[in-house]
């Protein structure tokens, strides 16, 4: 690792003003950052460590939204009663990440802001990565093992594969991040946070040097609370998800009024399925129209060496928890 | 004195294990100490064009950098290299294919930082020396190497396979019984099927370290081993010294599995580098490194066909081996010496088979021999029940056999069918209807398969010294290991339970070469061994003391002839029902304390063999002697399920019945045998090291994407342990069973996923992807 500066500033004033005069990257629990610094992936010349911001903990479920602050644990929000009660996605898709241990020490601003898993980004014995060197090529595309990797929002440059979770709940129900940076306040739709890899795979967000993100928003409707993430994945704990889907959905009595469906695992960014969703709007969600759905979010899914099965796996998972956020509008678990 | 054998007794370390206060290698740091890193190559075949060590130099607390042409001591140390130590050990002596320990203790022939050949991604190719591990490790990482690269796979081609050793090495690697074209030709059922395991890695949660001190020409080298006297036995030899100026000291280790069996080329190069700075290096191999500094378990390709008439009966047997070795060694894990151990057949045919690809070499893991051939066989023999319209059990019944079907020897015990009765009770097997498909539970598919787990009792030469006091303590001093599975506990029971001590009062120290010499711990032979001299010293004690109280004017036993007393439960007892407490009779001699060496030699070691292990080598008289074969057995079931909507396999339960002749202590038994039915578990559904093939380098190089299974993979294990007596493998009656558990778990839980879902998978790991769009 590459000896580094550390600030510890005590309110988001100094940390912006530290991040600008460090160029140093923000630290929250460090699960991510410290991570790639270890294994020579960044090499930041200071950290600038935000968990000293008080005004960035906590969340409350309030009238029509629900706040989580950037500082709050994923751990922490996994219990929460209320919340699982009223948004079983937000919680779910938080106590199936990672191991209890990073759940403790990792923070939900952080969490969204997670880098993918790609094997050739995270070592450097590979010289060709354009998302670590830009303009180096990629190793995964050049003969290599992609089972792993993005079958939507992948470019020629890159199909590193977007790996979190709580991210794919948050697209689908259209969550918004808040922010201050040198340039002031901002208020994001979550859906506009992720960029496509394009030509810069080194490019990942909107977000400006030295923009910190406080808090994240989501608005609550009905389908939140019959909502569900089902993820599916190799080992029972403690694994990236193979495929993953958030849902959520309303019913009028067997119509679906609202419907909420985003893809994990498979997409280079947070991915919503909006055609999957629109051929369920107004129609009887049974086994039949929830496995076609599933089939429509993956139409147009691009197959790479290794990866046909996420296809078919995707599917399957949209529609069987598709099954779950039924039964649980019309009561059940 | 209670009787300690045969109970459950808790391990003695464990308080010092839970506080911290045990030694482990890495926690040791002499005066001065500095701290090393290695800096691997990225690439798998070529040359070292160049190397700008300026940067890493330059790093603030950076003191030194090796390359292969600084390396200082290169003369004495070459050649000297392993990364798949004694290949050939576990093969019986009179057969070995490749030298062994004893001839050479790394058994491999290439050595890192020799020249500017690279010959495997992950090969060392500068070592740091720094005040601080994060300079080292930052020195490391700013090496740049520029390569002239050549063409490399890190597959093996099977089709490109060979048979191991040459000429009369490659005797026992062939074997051919009766005739299998007749065998195959009047059969009811055929089964031909070939089976395929992948690259897995030990991934010890203790990482691999070396700490060497030299001082003058004395070296002390704390180092995690599984195996101490070979440890030193081979760097003797590289450093051209004797073995009495190298002291090799590895009292805890946390994990081994085979990983830490031997010479291995970060020792040997931390070794160099403390040389040369002159001062004590440590070096801490990283996670990622681990994957390519030592051994792992070789890719391989069973293939079977399996013949047997209407009533099941087999009539032809036949099993190739193919698995994947270096460029520069021959790693031979001999599976087909235990497949052709299992069932009664007339016409067998085993070949013993290598392919070639370009990594550090393999090793031994886990069950070395007996995963990937267990998988493939009796995967094979649920496929032929099948066929067959048999219950899988039946079969393996009516193929059951008290003699070795080829060596033409009886087993020393064998208990495969009760093991079967046990497990499938407790089980409840009989409730599982044939059909595939048959049960359900909501969205689950459920499925139950089952497979027979056996592992060869290795016997080797130990000896061990005994010191007991009359005030009431013994200490128990031998070269054996506690790799973590109860060693310390178990030679402390033996002790007791002979001498009439309570377990806590005999202290046992091993994890030195010093000490008198026993075994490798590999092969699951320590407590059969090692443990069979420390009953050994215990006896003589017995003996010696009964022949000085029976020669004094007073006492219980005065004037009795010694050759009539027998030492039982810690009592001296005379034929006329006189009798004294070892440690009373003890007390009262003139010295108050005795000191013996116990010995154990089975009547089937030959010279041969005990000068073998005697030299750090693997002198086993097992599984096969003249007389007998020896093999401990097993049975397991299991219940998968497999689940509708994400194809997720899951395993709610998994049962085992084992015979293993004496079991010394029920809880660290226990422990061993549920811990190889996990990893069982974790080689069906999980463990697979990932290949990058145009690169020729593993992949998933750390412990978050090769997945082990935790917790939450883990639910109903049940271990039920059979009485079976056994007065032939050694005195104590006691086959190892640290490996035991692992095999035969990955094959049923494939039966058990074909039972559920209908499909047959012959690869490992299997993984949801393998059931989309069939279950
Ligand atoms: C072994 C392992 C397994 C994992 N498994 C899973 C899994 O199954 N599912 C899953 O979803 N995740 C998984 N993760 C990822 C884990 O959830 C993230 O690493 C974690 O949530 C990141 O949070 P952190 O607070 O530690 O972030 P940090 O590492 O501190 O920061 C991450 C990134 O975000 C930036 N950052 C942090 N906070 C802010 C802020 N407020 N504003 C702007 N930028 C910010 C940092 O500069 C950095 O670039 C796993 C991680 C590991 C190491
Ligand atoms: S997929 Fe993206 S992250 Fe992975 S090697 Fe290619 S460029 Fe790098």
């Amino acid at each position: 690792m590459r000896n580094f500066a550390y600030y510890s500033p005590k309110n988001l004033a100094d940390a912006i003003a530290a991040i600008r005069d460090s160029g140093g990257d923000i630290l929250a629990g460090g699960t991510t950052v410290v991570d790639l610094m270890k294994i020579g992936v960044r090499e930041p010349s200071a950290l600038v460590d935000i968990t000293g911001l008080a005004e960035l903990e906590g969340h409350e479920i309030g009238a029509d939204r629900i706040r989580f602050g950037a500082l709050a644990r994923m751990g922490h929000l996994a219990d929460d009663k209320y919340l699982v009660a009223a948004a079983p996605v937000l919680t779910e898709s938080l106590w199936k990440a990672a191991s209890p241990q990073l759940r403790n020490v990792a923070r939900l601003g952080g969490n969204i802001l997670q880098r993918t898993r790609c094997p050739y980004f995270r070592d450097t014995a590979y010289a060709q990565c354009n998302k670590r060197s830009p303009g180096s090529g990629c190793a995964a595309l050049d003969g290599g093992e992609t089972s792993h990797h993005a079958i939507f929002g992948g470019s020629s440059a890159c199909v590193a594969m977007y790996p979190g979770d709580w991210a794919q709940a948050l697209i689908a129900f259209d969550a918004e991040i808040h922010t201050q940076g040198p340039g002031g306040r901002r208020r994001i739709p979550f859906a506009d946070l992720h960029v496509l890899p394009g030509d810069t795979p080194e490019v990942e967000t909107i977000l400006q040097r030295g923009e910190i993100v406080t808090e994240i928003t989501v608005p609550i409707v009905p389908a939140l609370k019959a909502s569900h993430y089902l993820k599916a994945r190799d080992r029972e704990s403690y694994a990236f998800a193979s495929a993953s889907a958030a849902v959520g959905v309303e019913l009028d009595g067997d119509a679906v009024r609202d419907v909420r469906i985003a893809l994990g695992g498979v997409a280079a960014t947070p991915w919503r399925a909006r055609a999957a969703e629109e051929s369920l709007k107004g129609k009887p969600l049974t086994e039949e129209s929830a496995r076609a759905a599933g089939r429509i979010a993956f139409a147009d899914a691009r197959e790479l060496e290794g990866s046909a099965y996420k296809i078919k796996l995707g599917a399957d998972v949209v529609a069987g928890a598709l099954m779950t956020a039924k039964s649980r509008a019309n009561g059940g678990k | 004195m209670a009787q300690t054998i045969n109970t459950a007794v808790t391990r003695t370390d464990a308080p010092r294990k839970v506080t911290g206060t045990a030694t482990y290698a890495a926690d040791v740091m002499p005066a001065g100490m500095l701290h090393g890193a290695l800096a691997t190559s990225s690439v798998a075949v070529g040359t070292l064009t160049g190397m700008d060590i300026s940067k890493a130099k330059a790093e603030p607390g950076v003191l030194a950098v090796f390359t292969h042409d600084t390396l200082p001591d290169y003369k004495s140390v070459k050649g000297f290299y392993s990364g798949g130590p004694g290949s050939a050990s576990f093969w019986p002596m009179d057969t070995a294919p490749v030298r062994s320990y004893a001839d050479n203790p790394s058994s491999a022939s290439y050595w890192p930082m020799e020249d500017v050949r690279i010959r495997y991604a992950g090969q060392p190719i500068a070592y740091v020396v720094a005040q601080s591990a994060a300079a080292a490790r930052r020195g490391a990482q700013l090496i740049e190497a520029t390569y002239d690269v050549s063409e490399s796979h890190i597959a093996m081609d099977p089709e490109q396979s060979f048979v191991v050793g040459a000429g009369e090495d490659s005797k026992g690697m062939v074997v051919t019984k009766g005739d299998l074209a007749r065998g195959l030709s009047s059969v009811a059922q055929i089964v031909e099927a070939e089976y395929i395991t992948p690259f897995q890695h030990h991934n010890p949660l203790e990482m691999f370290s070396a700490t060497a001190e030299w001082r003058g020409d004395r070296l002390t080298v704390w180092m995690p081993s599984q195996s101490v006297r070979t440890l030193r036995a081979g760097i003797a030899q590289a450093y051209g010294l004797a073995e009495t100026s190298v002291r090799v000291i590895s009292p805890f280790v946390g994990g081994a599995f085979g990983s830490k069996a031997g010479v291995t080329p970060y020792a040997m190069l931390t070794i160099a580098a403390a040389k040369a700075v002159g001062a004590p290096v440590r070096l801490i191999v990283t996670r990622p490194q681990m994957y390519t500094v030592a051994t792992f378990r070789p890719e391989s390709v069973q293939r079977f066909r399996l013949g047997a008439d209407a009533a099941g009966r087999l009539t032809a047997f036949e099993h190739i081996e193919i698995a994947q070795t270096s460029q520069f060694d021959q790693v031979v894990n001999a599976g087909t010496h235990i497949t052709r151990a299992m069932y009664a057949c007339p016409n067998i045919h085993t070949e013993q088979r290598l392919s070639r690809s370009d990594t550090n070499s393999g090793g031994f893991m886990r069950a070395p021999n007996e995963m990937q051939t267990f998988f493939g066989l009796e995967s094979a023999m649920d496929e032929l029940a099948i066929k067959l319209g048999m219950d899988p059990v039946a079969l393996r019944r009516v193929n059951d056999t008290d003699r070795h079907p080829v060596e033409d020897v009886p087993f020393s015990s064998r208990s495969l069918m009760q093991s079967y009765a046990a497990v499938a009770d407790s089980f409840g097997w009989a409730d599982r209807t044939p059909e595939v498909g048959s049960m359900t539970d909501g969205d689950w598919l459920v499925g139950y398969g089952c497979a027979t787990a056996t592992y060869p009792t290795n016997i080797l030469a130990s000896n061990a010294r005994v010191r007991m006091q009359g005030t009431g303590q013994a200490y128990i001093e031998l070269a054996a290991h506690d790799v973590g599975t109860g060693t310390y506990t178990i030679m402390a029971q033996i002790a007791a339970a002979r001498l009439g001590l309570p377990v806590g009062a005999c202290d046992v120290v091993m994890g030195e070469a010093d000490l008198p010499v026993a075994p490798i711990s590999g092969g699951s032979t320590t407590a059969a061994s090692a443990g069979s001299a420390v009953h050994d010293a215990c006896l003589k004690i017995g003996r010696q003391i009964a022949a000085q109280v029976s020669a004094m004017s007073e006492g219980p036993l005065s004037g009795v002839d010694p050759a009539g007393i027998t030492l039982e439960n810690g009592v001296l007892k005379a034929p006329d029902g006189r009798s004294q407490p070892l440690v009373e009779a003890l007390a009262s001699t003139p010295a108050g304390e005795i000191e013996v060496i116990g010995e154990f030699r089975h009547k089937a070691m030959t010279d041969k063999m005990i000068m073998t292990t005697f030299k750090g080598g693997y002198g086993s008289a097992g599984p096969v002697t003249p007389e007998m074969a020896m093999f401990a057995f097993g049975a397991e079931m299991v219940e998968v399920r497999v689940h509708r909507w994400t194809h997720e396999i899951r395993v709610p339960r998994l049962h085992g019945a084992f015979a293993a002749g004496t079991i010394l202590n029920r809880k660290t038994a226990h422990s061993q045998l549920m811990g190889g039915m996990i990893w069982g578990i974790g080689s069906a559904l999980h463990e697979v090291t990932e290949i990058d093939k145009p690169r020729a380098r593993f992949l998933n190089t750390n412990i978050a994407e090769y997945l082990l299974s935790v917790n939450a993979d883990v639910r109903e294990i049940r271990v039920e342990m059979l009485e079976e007596r056994d007065d032939y493998v050694n005195p104590l009656g006691v086959k190892g069973i640290g490996e035991l558990g692992i095999v035969g778990t990955a094959a049923a839980i494939a039966n058990a996923v074909h039972h559920a879902t209908g499909t047959r998978l012959r690869r490992l790991p299997i993984r949801m992807s393998d059931l989309v769009g069939k279950a």
